[in-house]
């Protein structure tokens, strides 16, 4: 049974999905992170992992971007500087 | 969410400090120009559990993808279209009448994000990550998911390496619908293990 799909015009449900975001520094620190990952790393997402699970460990009951920021933060301070172009 | 109308919020200390990496890095040519804007966007609008629906969908109505989906979860979910970062090792674990899968990180909050989107907020605090292993079955009953006792439940730990999905049951008396109503029925929590269809 494969009835032709026209999936993309499906009415999903959206129920399902919680605010991605409450605040808009949110989904900035989260976007700096993604760009560092693809762009100082490759797209590996190995350091900034280990940056993450590190601060959520020390203080487990910070609130999560907060501590997705202070991996970021950490992340750049041990990546080495860029090259000039 | 509220916009917080006309009365500008004072900055936070974590706003500042975003702000300030956001310029540290731009500085170091590591933020394209619109690169925020898009990975919001994309994250807001494209890429939720509305993907893993329909893939789950393609698996009850097609034998042959769910063998392959089993299989091999990161390529059959390519075939849909969805992949790239945070999915490119995804493992799918099948639920039937004798096992019940859920999904968990343990030690931050790996998730399959192109096919479930961000992870909800339960799932990245530290009750959900350390109860789920130690106590599944009183913690999905908590969260409404009562399993027959005989049930035997698998918890997978994700990690960088791998991400798990949770293919559902088939929903009974549902043999006349189409793949896209089929779609209509899955639902996030399914998905992740914490629910039942």
């Amino acid at each position: 049974m494969t009835e032709t799909l026209s999936l993309l015009e499906l009415d999903l449900p959206r129920r399902n999905g919680e605010l991605a975001f409450d605040a808009p520094w949110q989904s900035t620190v989260f976007a700096l992170a993604a760009a560092v990952v693809e762009h100082a790393f490759g797209g590996d997402r190995e350091p900034f992992r280990r940056q993450l699970i590190k601060a959520i460990a020390e203080q487990p009951d910070r609130p999560y971007w907060e501590s997705w920021t202070i991996a970021l933060e950490a992340l750049a301070d041990s990546m080495p500087e860029p090259p000039m172009t | 969410m509220s916009e917080g109308g006309h009365h500008p919020a004072p900055v936070s200390p974590v706003e500042r400090r975003v702000a300030a990496l956001e310029a540290l890095l731009t500085e170091r040519g590591l933020v394209p120009e619109g690169f925020i804007e898009e990975v919001t966007r994309r994250y807001e609008s494209e890429i939720g559990p509305m993907n893993g629906a329909k893939v789950v969908a393609r698996a009850w109505a097609d034998p042959e993808y769910k063998q392959r989906l089993l299989a091999d979860g990161t390529a059959a979910i390519a075939e849909l279209g969805f992949g790239g970062a945070e999915g490119d090792h995804m493992v799918v674990v099948e639920n039937t009448a004798a096992v019940h899968n859920v999904i968990v990180c343990t030690l931050c909050s790996c998730y399959p994000w192109p096919v479930l989107g961000l992870p909800p907020a339960w799932y990245k605090d530290p009750p959900y990550r350390a109860r789920m292993v130690r106590e599944p079955r009183t913690l999905l009953t908590e969260m409404g998911c009562r399993l027959p006792a005989d049930v035997e439940i698998r918890v997978w730990d994700s990690s960088a390496e791998v991400r798990y999905l949770v293919l559902p049951e088939r929903p009974p008396a549902t043999g006349g619908l189409t793949e896209a109503e089929l779609a209509g029925l899955v639902t996030r929590d399914s998905m992740i293990g914490v629910a039942r269809l």
